[in-house]
């Protein structure tokens, strides 16, 4: 049995006015696999936040706790330090700001990650061209005028270079065409590999899911995690969709 | 321009805009101090008097006021169809002519040595020739009390010239720039990238003429603001009639790191010809939620986001800088304002994309 790295209990959340997660229990193992499924605006993107610790999300009860830490009321980027990384589902555009003058300081701030501008130049490099990435976009500014895909491999890139111990993947799939989908499954694979951190991937589609092993899928409908089960659960979802479960949401029924 | 009796002039309406519509700003103009020494009896180069009609940013007070006190103009003339790779280094008076076809780097850097050192100016007119390139690299990023800057260019027909400026420095700056497209086709591309924290005082005038067909200009400034630095920019761009088919866009990102700065900032497309388009946008403020909560979700405090647009700036003048002299004069100011380890970084950095192109990722 694994040690719980990430352990949601119990938790309420939502915008100031708007309740949207409701009694969130998730644990998720060091080095584990889980998938997060459900239809549009069902409240994934909200767990990923909360879990990062967006501050446009209150927690209005329940705890989060990290590597056996009590993270509940920790700032953003002391959870990114202690080893949690969100990949945007909408990667923000940063003007002003050179993805390489990026990169080298969030890195820099990582004591483990200290290393020499030489070395961190390598680095990058590998993981650009792992990433089918042309060094140019180095010196253009952080996801400024990127399309879609490039936006992707660019937190890939971050996913590779950070290390962190758990990513929480959201969408990172979505809107993709065929090559970016294989370079960024790819990516995923390489930082299972490298690092063997664990893994919660928000997704639709299941092709991003081929080459991983999932130890755990869930489900979420109205903010409300209505099903967990193990990979099979899946193909279930991909066979006949979610109303099995927004049905069984809808009437109150028991939650599996 | 009224000479006052201890030694110094005022400059009255420095960097004025074509249109004055911002009465209610109040940031019309500058009014500048500075010192002059008699030059009676000194015999005086002067440009060839082509130079003599070129518009610079400053206004005529300024040209003249520097023309009276440079010791000597300095002509520099590139071939028709030179490359010429080493850079050119303008000085307090300097007219640069690229012929036809030819390519030239212009280096404009402000001296340093503190605010003892007073006042310092320069004054630089560029002609660029039909389907010159004219790359222009200009860096203040001195300590002096006071730096005036004042550049003038004229592109002729298929002429290219970018602009890349880094307005660093500490004390007052003042700096103008006006670029005549002339020529069908000409273009311009013009960064201005800038920080003013402190008592540091920014005023900036952009004046762009678009009198040929076909003409592109595409402007950016973006800087950052903190402690009780004044700004003002004056960015005009003029379709001038005739100009048809002509495009001008400018576009502003100013990010304001304290409630005591003031900043100004007055764009204005003047347009007489209707086949034309001028775009302006602005972005003025904090740096969005967003952009800081995406930075802090990557583990970066407030600060420390906020600092990264700091070094960013250092980041990028440093890889433009051409000369060892600018590189040091980038350093210097990167050291007072981000520490010593920050700007070794930066180094470090540097001496990678020297040997292997700004940022190549095939390096073993
Ligand atoms: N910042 C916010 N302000 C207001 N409503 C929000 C905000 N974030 C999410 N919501 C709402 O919460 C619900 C869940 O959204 P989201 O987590 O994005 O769903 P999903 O990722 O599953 O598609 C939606 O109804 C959405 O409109
Ligand atoms: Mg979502």
């Amino acid at each position: 049995m694994h040690d719980t790295l990430l352990r949601v209990s119990g938790i309420n959340a939502g915008t100031e006015d708007k309740p949207i997660l409701h009694d969130i229990d998730l644990a998720v193992g060091a080095g584990e696999t889980h998938v997060l499924m459900g239809p549009n605006g069902a409240g994934k993107s909200t767990l990923g936040r909360v879990i990062m610790g967006d501050p446009a999300y209150q927690v209005n009860s329940g705890t989060i706790e990290f590597g056996g830490e009590d993270i509940t009321d920790e700032a953003a980027d002391k959870r990114s330090l202690a080893g949690i990384f969100l990949s945007y589902q909408a990667p923000v555009e940063v003007p002003g700001v050179p993805l390489y003058s990026y990169l080298r300081t969030i890195t820099q701030k990582r004591p483990e990650l200290k290393m020499t501008a030489r070395k961190f130049r390598a680095r990058v490099g590998e993981i650009a061209d792992q990433l089918d990435m042309s060094g140019s976009f180095l010196t253009r500014e952080l996801n400024v005028g990127f399309s879609g895909g490039e936006k992707k491999k660019i937190e890939m890139l971050q996913l590779l270079l950070l290390r962190p111990k758990l990513a929480i993947l959201d969408e990172t799939d979505s809107g993709l065409d065929v090559d970016a989908l294989s370079v960024v499954s790819r990516g995923i694979e390489a930082y299972r590999a490298d690092c063997g951190g664990a893994l919660l991937v928000i997704t639709h589609n299941t092709r991003i899911l081929e080459r991983l092993s999932v130890d755990r899928t869930h489900v979420m409908v109205q903010g409300r995690l209505v099903a967990e089960g193990p990979a099979s659960l899946i193909d279930d979802i991909d066979a006949h969709g979610f109303e099995q479960f927004e049905r069984a949401n809808a009437s109150g029924g028991d939650r599996a | 321009m009224a000479e006052s009796a201890s030694g110094t002039l005022v400059l009255e309406r420095v960097n004025t805009p074509p249109a004055q519509t911002w009465n209610h700003l109040r940031a019309n103009d500058i009014t500048l101090t500075v010192p002059v020494v008699s030059r009676k009896g000194d015999v005086y180069f002067a440009l060839p008097r082509l130079f003599e009609s070129i518009e610079c940013g400053m206004g005529g007070a300024v040209t003249d006021w520097i023309e009276s006190q440079a010791s000597d103009a300095r002509y520099v003339e590139v071939r028709a169809g030179e490359k010429r790779e080493e850079p050119i280094i303008a000085e307090s008076d300097t007219g640069i002519m690229v012929r036809a076809g030819a390519e030239a780097t212009i280096v404009v850097c402000a001296p340093t040595g503190g605010p003892a050192q007073g006042t310092t100016a320069a004054l630089v007119r560029i002609i660029a020739e039909r389907g010159a390139q004219v790359h222009v690299l200009e860096f203040v990023c001195g300590d002096t009390e006071q730096h005036l800057e004042s550049v003038g260019i004229v592109a002729g027909e298929d002429a290219r010239v970018d602009v890349r400026q880094f307005f660093l420095g500490a004390g007052t700056t003042a700096a103008g720039l006006a670029v005549a497209l002339d020529g069908n086709r000409a273009r311009l591309d013009l960064s201005c990238r800038y920080l003013a924290r402190d008592n540091d005082v920014l005023d900036i005038n952009h004046v762009i003429r678009q009198r040929g067909r076909n003409t592109r200009c595409d402007v950016h400034e973006s800087g950052v603001l903190d402690g009780h630095a004044r700004k003002a920019l004056r960015a005009t761009i003029d379709l001038v009639h005739g100009s048809s088919g002509s495009e001008g866009a400018e576009l502003e990102n100013v990010l304001v790191l304290s409630d005591d700065v003031t900043n100004k900032t007055m764009p204005v497309i003047l347009c007489d010809e209707d086949d034309v388009a001028g775009n302006h946008g602005a972005s003025i403020g904090s740096v969005a939620p967003e952009q800081i909560q995406y930075l802090q979700d990557r583990g970066l405090t407030l600060e420390e986001a906020e600092q990264l647009y700091v070094r960013a700036l250092f980041d990028e003048a440093l890889i433009c800088a051409p000369t060892s002299e600018t590189r040091k004069a980038v350093l210097a100011r990167a050291t007072e304002i981000l520490g010593s380890e920050t700007a070794s970084d930066l180094v470090e950095g540097l001496d990678l994309a020297e040997k292997s192109g700004p940022f190549a990722t095939t390096e073993v």
